[in-house]
């Protein structure tokens, strides 16, 4: 082993899903905020730069439409990763995103360890704060997404739904979308761009490796089974490129400003708006 | 797994997913028909009830024969027993008038909301801009449960919903216009499930927030610790009772780092 060695971490086509997720979710927080904060100054220039009102507004009727497309083609693509053979080692083993116990005990020991007990988890491919991150995208988009679909057509869905479980989707569908910006903004951001050993970008998701000597430092558990497995070999990798490291430099930290920019004059302007 | 189970898993979930889109296609088509959005619906006479879904237009009497004396309606043991004071009652008894404003003082100089205080609350009037007028409509503005008003729950969604909202039925006119605050207590009164909902929501995001931003800021001071060679933050284990530590340090005792 050589401290130069990169490991392949995400296929391409996982790394598609992140940049579309990215994509949408951005135009979806943008869209969502001018429309939620029409009454204020901000929110009317905001209307303004995405084309006014209707059209902000059918921007981000277009982008849930294509964020839910997103969804269901990630299930289709984990479906197909499913071993029908194998199937609990499949959907519990050490490489599914599925929580387990072991997560719990993690966190424990992190804790502990925080405090001068014990030593560090030994984590495998998936730490529980991104099976935490990933599991509450599962959760949020099918919550926003049916939501949004009852207030896109209200009048088909009352003809066999109450008109006030609409008051409930849009509660919900507001909610839950302000959850999703905390956490993104804040949590998702720390961890991809601010956390001490990543700063200043987690490239892992965008270049789709990660050098060899940080995976054995985060994930010795997974390093150590790669070993035994002698599949070190078969999942190294080359080093990205400098132009496409640029690239998603500039592209990453552009979605992480936009989104700071968002998160924080949509708190100062909150008081202005009633979130009904 | 080997390619040829992938692809062959591939096509079967394909397959699913496709059965799955035609069968909510299948389902929208197949919503059952807005045959109501036109008819006057609602009736608490008994003997109507059973016709209130025939398609025909005044088909059936729907006449303001169902008006009841006003009771308070406290939750629970008081409902409809107790019956209002003759105020009270007075107060009451205008969401039945021909104007619901008549006889008030100085009614000409006021706003709307400089009395219907919870009823600025609208989603139409800060995001549609729609005044009130526009849907309860010009004066004498009858009273809601006024026999003939356009806001009357029988007709509301043909009258009022309609104009905006094509093809509206009764079940899309029980939309609550006028929102309750979602956090009031009063609301868990008037709209439980609304209020549930938002309580539910605004625990699972100070819950979420609660955990992960000391959870952060825990993981930045260990990785910096991490960078000179500790795996904590061995300081804080003082604050810790002794004989706590001494149980702690048993059962999680430290492990010697491997070699890089």
């Amino acid at each position: 082993m050589t401290p130069k060695m990169f490991i392949k971490r995400y296929s391409k086509l996982e790394r598609v899903f992140h940049l579309w997720i990215v994509l949408t979710f951005l135009n979806q927080a943008a869209t969502g905020f001018s429309r939620l904060f029409i009454a204020t100054t901000w929110g009317h220039k905001l209307t303004g730069i995405l084309g006014g009102y209707k059209t902000a507004f059918l921007l981000h009727k277009v982008g849930g439409i294509l964020m839910i497309t997103g969804f269901l083609v990630h299930i289709m693509y984990l479906l197909t990763k499913i071993d029908r053979k194998n199937l609990i080692q499949s959907i519990f083993g050490p490489d599914s995103i599925v929580p387990n116990l072991k997560d719990i005990q993690h966190l424990w020991q992190r804790t502990l360890c925080f405090f001068g007990f014990g030593s560090l988890p030994k984590i495998d491919r998936w730490a529980y704060w991104e099976k935490f991150g990933y599991w509450g995208v599962f959760w949020g988009i099918p919550l926003l997404g049916t939501t949004g679909v009852m207030l896109m057509y209200p009048v088909l869905i009352c003809r066999i739904m109450p008109g006030w479980i609409l008051n409930i989707a849009a509660l919900l569908h507001r909610a839950e979308a302000i959850l999703a910006m905390s956490f993104i903004f804040i949590i998702h951001f720390f961890f991809g761009n601010f956390s001490p050993s990543k700063f200043p970008m987690n490239e892992a998701m965008f270049s789709g490796s990660v050098a060899l000597h940080e995976l054995v430092e985060e994930k010795p558990a997974w390093a150590e089974r790669l070993r035994q497995e002698k599949k070190i070999e078969i999942v190294t990798t080359k080093p990205p490129a400098l132009w496409y490291r640029v690239l998603y430099f500039i592209f990453g930290y552009a979605a992480l400003a936009a989104g700071f920019y968002l998160l924080i004059t949509g708190v100062v302007f909150s008081r202005y708006v009633k979130l009904h | 797994m080997n390619k040829a189970v992938i692809k062959k898993n591939r096509i079967i979930y394909f397959l699913g997913v496709v059965g799955v889109l035609i069968g909510l296609a299948v389902l929208v088509i197949g919503f059952p028909e807005s045959g109501r959005t036109q008819e006057e619906v609602s009736s608490s006479i008994r003997r109507y009830r059973e016709r209130v879904r025939t398609g025909y237009y005044e088909g059936y009497e729907v006449s303001p024969l169902n008006r009841q004396r006003d009771t308070l309606s406290a939750s629970g043991i008081l409902h409809s027993t107790v019956l209002l004071s003759p105020t009270a009652a007075g107060v009451r008894i205008r969401s039945y008038l021909p104007d619901a404003h008549a006889g008030l003082k100085f009614y000409e100089k006021r706003t709307c909301t400089e009395c219907h205080t919870q009823q600025a609350r609208s989603v139409h009037a800060d995001r549609g801009g729609i005044n009130c007028r526009q849907c309860h409509g010009p004066e004498p503005i009858p009273a809601i449960k006024h026999y003939y008003s356009p806001m009357n729950p029988i007709r509301r969604h043909a009258y009022v919903c309609a104009t905006c909202h094509e093809g509206a039925n009764d079940l899309f006119a029980t939309y609550i216009i006028h929102e309750p605050a979602p956090g009031a207590l009063t609301t868990k009164e008037s709209f439980p499930a609304f209020f549930y909902a938002n309580w539910f929501m605004v625990l699972l995001l100070v819950g979420t927030m609660a955990f992960f931003v000391p959870h952060s800021l825990m993981m930045i001071l260990q990785e910096i610790a991490m960078k000179k060679g500790e795996d904590g933050i061995g300081g804080l284990a003082d604050f810790i009772p002794d004989r706590f530590k001494v149980v702690l340090q048993e059962l999680f005792p430290k492990k010697e780092r491997p070699e890089e």
